[in-house]
């Protein structure tokens, strides 16, 4: 099969994009049609001072949809759906690593997906599943407190998961309005009136609560308290199932992080 | 008394109930198939449901029950309504998945019953609610109140509480074994005349569609693990279970037919115990595989999987590339999913160590047991390091007390931890005495 472009070839220099999927795949037809494997691939803000070459790469919306294509019908469905969701997980230098997985398939083809045990393939098999979990996870995490009937809950999650619970919290208050705020991505799901959107925000503020939700805040934690056998007191055990990383805005264990300052 | 009052007394009645899941009920958004943990107590079990009791005033006088009526504890009891809004309020708040109701028996059977079917009517067709409900069924209720309550309900579970008549006969007087297991089957069979009615009429009726789960109370009664592994093996198979749950028996009152108060509830039996039950249901293991009636007692130092491979090294090793998923499954290192991605991985091309280290095999354990297309080098291990590697890490956080809870009951073969001063030194022994013994 003479007709089949070979692998890129290592070379010095670095892309820089601009975060955008659009722009990631922008880098990928640059490395396809120039036939080169850059050393790294580079959010705008990330972008070093360094004496290798560095090349900026224009987001290209023709190019970007006709990488975006390509991928279901030179590789298969299941490629696509894997590189969306890595390249919304926090793995390190995934764009570089999506793209070897893409150059890869292209040469293979979709049996590539399905070579579990391919060093590439299971790089991003492992962050697919690290996001997967942490979106999971968050779904039983998240806590929302009632603001003046508007329902408002803050997390910091690694991966960007917000797309991938979107869905399940919308079914579950369909008849509320949540916002659920990403201070990691710095980003916020909203949905209100029937329609959900997902905002870029910096920061938000949320109003003091009333006295009534501090009524359920102080029936939930005491709940919580109660529930646990004390002849069984497990600690790691409840850290292996609840990471610390998400205690800071789980109502019912945010003061054990910071004890000195309970009173 | 006001609320908070009483959610800490009910929930202080009800957390020695094991059973937390949330999963098998599939509405989309309002529950999750899986199951969904929202929070993990300070014991590390896992917080899906408001799990309360209706109410803690107790006929009965079961002898291992904080709620017996000759306890003297603090009692309340939930008015319909008030838990109904409860449960409305955590569920938006996304504390919770949902609503584990069980109770203690007032008046009667039926009247409790009645109380519990008025809440999740409340719950279900006053507000609306869809998501999870787990409700106990009160062992001689009437059959027609089990079938509403199960119309309402995603799992219906009644607890056999001990795993023999004589204990039932001797611990709870009030409970008899019919009033246990005639529920049970009319539940496994009322549900699944559901299933096939589903299928002709998509609007039929769904009768517990998550099933329903049980259990019992380990060490407050002489059973060996054999006798309770078996039992649990025939309910799954007679009464379609979806989950035993074993709870090591916690000393809450004094009565000279139970252990001491200050008896230490055995968390090491229990955890063998919920391993031969994954083997059992996800591994195609029977019961008479992981015990036998010579050796009737878990190994404190392997677990069953590992315990079994010991005592079946003609199995091994088993090749990657070519065995049964069934095979693979027995062997230690691989579960469930690591097994399942072999049997994909190895279309494409031979399988080699690195790539069952990437596919997520424990090598650790594996390695002794497989034959893969670079293994096993031509050296073989000796004796000593495959059933080092085979150990159980987990012994050392239950610690020596633990396993001296398993003193009397283990072979012979094995060192008692009289025997030896520390943790270390014992599973020492242990690994010379397995390894002599392969």
């Amino acid at each position: 099969m003479s007709g089949i472009k070979p692998l890129a070839a290592p070379a010095d220099v670095i892309y820089i994009y601009d975060g955008s999927f659009d722009g990631f795949l922008s880098c990928v037809f640059e490395s396809v049609y120039s036939g080169e494997l850059p050393f790294a691939i580079l959010r705008e803000e990330d972008a070093p001072l360094t004496l290798i070459d560095v090349r900026a790469i224009l987001t290209d919306s023709v190019k970007a949809e006709r990488v975006r294509a390509s991928i279901p019908s030179k590789i298969s469905g299941r490629a696509m759906e894997l590189v969306t969701t890595v390249f919304c997980s926090c793995l390190e230098k995934k764009e570089l690593k999506i793209l070897e997985f893409l150059l890869q398939g292209y040469r293979e083809g979709g049996k590539l997906c399905f070579k579990l045990g391919d060093a590439v393939v299971a790089t991003l098999l492992d962050a697919e599943k690290h996001l997967l979990r942490e979106a999971h996870l968050l779904k039983g995490f998240v806590r929302f407190a009632d603001v003046g009937g508007a329902l408002v809950a803050a997390i910091t999650p690694k991966n960007y998961i917000l797309p991938f619970i979107a869905e399940h919290f919308v079914l579950r208050y369909d008849n509320e309005q949540f916002m659920i705020f990403d201070k990691t991505n710095k980003t916020a799901l909203v949905y209100q009136n029937g329609k959900a959107e997902i905002l870029r925000i910096d920061y938000v503020t949320f109003p003091e609560i009333s006295e009534n939700e501090a009524r359920y805040q102080a029936l939930w934690k005491q709940f919580y308290n109660t529930i646990a056998i004390e002849g069984r007191e497990n600690p790691r055990c409840r850290m292996t199932h609840m990471p610390k990383r998400y205690w800071e805005n789980m109502l019912e264990v945010s003061d054990l992080l910071h004890p000195a300052r309970e009173r | 008394m006001d609320l908070m009052e009483k959610l800490t007394i009910l929930a202080d009645s009800a957390k020695y109930d094991a059973a937390c899941t949330s999963s098998g009920a599939n509405r989309p958004g309002k529950t999750v198939p899986s199951g969904c943990c929202h929070s993990f107590s300070a014991d590390g079990r896992c917080i899906s449901l408001l799990k309360v009791l209706m109410t803690n005033y107790c006929i009965y006088d079961c002898k291992y029950c904080v709620n017996r009526a000759s306890n003297d504890c603090r009692r309340a009891a939930f008015t319909p309504e008030e838990l109904a809004e409860l449960t409305i309020e955590f569920y938006r708040r996304n504390y919770i998945e949902g609503l584990f109701l069980s109770s203690g028996v007032i008046r009667n059977p039926d009247y409790t019953m009645e109380q519990m079917i008025q809440v999740l009517h409340l719950l279900r067709y006053k507000h609306n609610f869809w998501g999870y409900i787990h409700a106990k069924t009160i062992p001689g209720a009437s059959p027609e109140l089990v079938r509403r309550l199960g119309l309402l309900a995603d799992r219906l579970s009644i607890n056999v509480e001990l795993p023999s008549e004589q204990s039932l006969l001797r611990l709870a007087p009030n409970k008899k074994r019919e009033a246990i297991f005639s529920p049970m089957k009319q539940i496994c069979i009322e549900a699944e005349q559901s299933r096939q009615e589903l299928v002709v009429y998509k609007k039929a009726p769904k009768f517990a569609p998550a099933g329903q789960a049980t259990q019992m109370i380990i060490g407050a009664s002489p059973e060996t693990d054999y006798q309770i592994i078996n039992l649990a093996e025939a309910m799954y198979g007679k009464y379609a279970l979806k989950r035993v749950f074993y709870s090591a028996y916690i000393p809450a009152v004094e009565d000279s037919l139970l252990p001491a108060l200050d008896a230490k509830p055995p968390l090491l039996r229990e955890h063998r115990l919920y391993q031969a039950d994954w083997l059992m249901r996800q591994y195609g293991f029977a019961a008479e595989e992981i015990l036998s009636p010579e050796t009737p007692n878990f190994n404190p130092y392997l677990d069953p999987k590992c315990n079994w491979a010991i005592n079946n090294m003609q199995e091994f090793p088993v090749d990657v590339n070519t065995a049964e998923l069934e095979t693979l499954l027995r062997v230690p290192g691989i579960g469930p999913t690591s097994a399942r991605r072999i049997v994909i991985a190895r279309r494409n091309g031979r399988l080699g160590i690195a790539e069952l280290k990437n596919i997520g095999a424990v090598l650790k354990r594996a390695q002794y047991f497989i034959r893969a297309s670079d293994w096993p080098p031509s050296a073989q291990p000796s004796k000593e390091m495959t059933v080092r590697a085979l150990i159980d890490p987990n012994i050392y956080s239950f610690g020596m007390e633990q396993l001296s809870l398993f003193q009397d009951m283990t072979g012979s073969r094995l060192p008692t931890t009289r025997d030896v001063k520390s943790i270390t030194e014992a599973v020492e022994e242990t690994v010379l005495c397995l390894a002599s013994s392969l």
